[in-house]
């Protein structure tokens, strides 16, 4: 299991007619969710849980691995904050944003996928490093 | 006694008769094999911080050395390279950029294919620029800076040559070096002309074999090298740096745009190392050490003083412009040219002294022996000595005091 969790979607999206018929669904249901409302992609719902051990000052991404994605391009971080910071402003407000700024279809949503897979790719690169067996021919 | 000096002078020769090959490539190879149980090979690269287009990024090229390629990660290069018993360092001077791999025989495959693959194939991964490097960057230039005769030094290269070798070595805690210049730099210095594969303990011609073999899999950037660097000029002039630290420091050197014999025997002439560990009791605080460095086109020599107090600083720097401008006796003289002898073939017998000698062969086709080097140190004389001197004296001297400035003596204090 990891931290990008169990998908159908590969799938699919493999199949011509099954993409047909999920994909208005999932979009019907994305903007049922109300994040887009918000100003907000979908990637930027990802939460990472801090250890309950570690001081409550430390960032996400100094303490969870799989937070480590989020820094590492320094341009999606910066515009992450920002729409955080927006859409937290609206939750003050008890309003969503106008209309002409909510997130659309055709944005990039998963923008920390690539960030996460490759790091997860690193920790099971370092667990087989640490975990071999060495024979000598 | 004669007899012997005579046959060690023939060893010394065979050792040395290396003939440096060059592949289809276009890298030259050259490699000295003395039957050592392990073998190093390093990869020298005109790529030093005279040639860097904005300050620091050769500093940060040489911090991007052994990181993640095409082939392997870091953490991958690292565990491999560790489960073969090998070290890999990177070290950078005003010249060259050295890759070095240290290993027992046999594994040269492997060696020679991972330092292939970092010259042709480094990703330079952002994240890894911003979570491996400048940390790494920034802690080197921090502890160069509170060091006061690395200080001195790097003050002295600045003020001597001013561009080209006075650039500074370290990137400083305020340049800013951006990923693409490091990415640029990295292409142009990396070209076939500017490279130079140099190895101990192992055969030239199996050497030549594997970075030929090598180089076929993982090709390098084609075309010359865009790389170019002033030719050196000397300036000379003083500086004065404040400083909290223990030691009071002052350097007094001399420049000129070519290195010679007599100013590495005039420097230690004036600052004679003790040939005892502990030559009285109690020992002087004060500590004298001579500075002879040789570039391609130009050479710094002169004398760090060092001292806790004020007072014994502008004494010995007194002392030493006075010695400097006597003449020398022939027992001086004598002593100073066989401690310069024994300190050049101290420095030519370890590993990276075998290295910088063959990377000069490669480079420059001169002859830089041991024996080459010891037999120029024997020819120097009192007039060539005194010659020295005297076309020293006429240029600015460079001047570096680090410590109490308020205190320290200016140039003309000291009587220069």
């Amino acid at each position: 299991m990891n931290a990008l969790g169990p998908s159908l979607a590969p799938y699919v999206r493999s199949s011509r007619t099954l993409k047909k018929w999920v994909a208005p669904l999932a979009q019907w249901y994305a903007n049922l969710m109300g994040y887009r409302k918000m100003g907000l992609k979908y990637d930027d719902l990802r939460t990472f849980l801090l250890p309950s051990s570690v001081c409550i000052t430390a960032a996400a991404h100094e303490v969870d691995f799989r937070a480590r994605g989020i820094t590492r391009s320094s341009k999606e971080y910066y515009d992450r904050v920002y729409r955080m910071k927006l859409s937290a402003h609206q939750s003050v407000l008890h309003k969503p944003l106008p209309k002409e700024q909510w997130m659309s279809a055709n944005e990039v949503f998963r923008y920390l996928k690539p960030h996460i897979v490759g790091v997860l790719e690193e920790e099971t690169e370092r667990a087989a490093w640490d975990t071999m067996t060495v024979q000598r021919k | 006694m004669l007899a012997t000096r005579a046959s060690t002078a023939k060893r010394l020769a065979r050792s040395f008769a290396t003939a440096i090959d060059t592949k289809a490539s276009g890298v030259k190879v050259a490699a000295v094999d003395n039957g050592q149980p392990t073998t190093a090979v390093t990869v020298l690269i005109k790529a030093g911080s005279r040639y860097q287009p904005s300050p620091g990024v050769a500093h940060v090229l040489k911090n991007f050395t052994f990181k993640s390629t095409a082939k392997r990660s870091t953490l991958g290069t690292v565990r491999e390279s560790e489960l073969y018993g090998g070290v890999l360092s990177a070290s950078l001077s005003r010249e060259y950029l050295a890759l070095t791999t240290e290993f027992l025989r046999g594994d040269e495959a492997y060696f020679t294919s991972l330092l292939a693959s970092i010259l042709a194939t480094t990703k330079f991964l952002p994240h890894e620029f911003s979570e491996y490097v400048l940390p790494v960057v920034r802690d080197e230039s921090m502890h160069a800076s509170h060091v006061p005769s690395t200080l001195a030094i790097e003050a002295a290269h600045g003020l001597a040559f001013r561009t080209g070798l006075g650039a500074p070595l370290l990137a400083g805690a305020h340049s800013h070096v951006s990923l693409d210049s490091v990415k640029e730099f990295a292409t142009s210095a990396f070209s076939p002309s500017n490279i130079a594969v140099v190895g101990t303990g192992i055969d030239s011609a199996r050497l030549a074999d594997l970075v030929d073999k090598a180089l076929a899999e993982t090709p390098l950037p084609s075309g010359s090298s865009s790389l170019s660097t002033p030719s050196s000029k000397y300036f000379g002039g003083s500086a004065r740096i404040d400083s909290h630290s223990s030691d009071q420091t002052v350097f007094i050197g001399f420049g000129t745009t070519a290195p010679s014999a007599a100013l590495s025997v005039l420097a230690t002439h004036l600052a004679p190392p003790s040939a005892l560990k502990w030559p009285s009791v109690p020992r002087s605080s004060t500590k004298l050490t001579p500075v002879y460095i040789p570039y391609s086109d130009a050479a710094l020599a002169g004398v760090l003083i060092q001292s806790p107090d004020v007072k014994s600083v502008t004494e010995a720097a007194k002392s030493i412009v006075e010695k400097l401008k006597k003449p020398l006796t022939a027992e001086q003289l004598r002593s100073a040219v066989s401690r310069t002898k024994l300190d050049a073939a101290v420095t030519a017998e370890s590993r990276e002294g075998t290295a910088l000698a063959l990377g000069k062969k490669v480079f420059s086709s001169a002859d830089a022996s041991v024996e080459s080097t010891l037999a120029a140190l024997d020819k120097v004389d009192a007039a060539t000595i005194s010659k020295t001197v005297s076309e020293l004296t006429r240029e600015t001297p460079t001047y570096i005091a680090i410590g109490d400035v308020s205190a320290l003596p200016y140039v003309d204090e000291i009587g220069l």
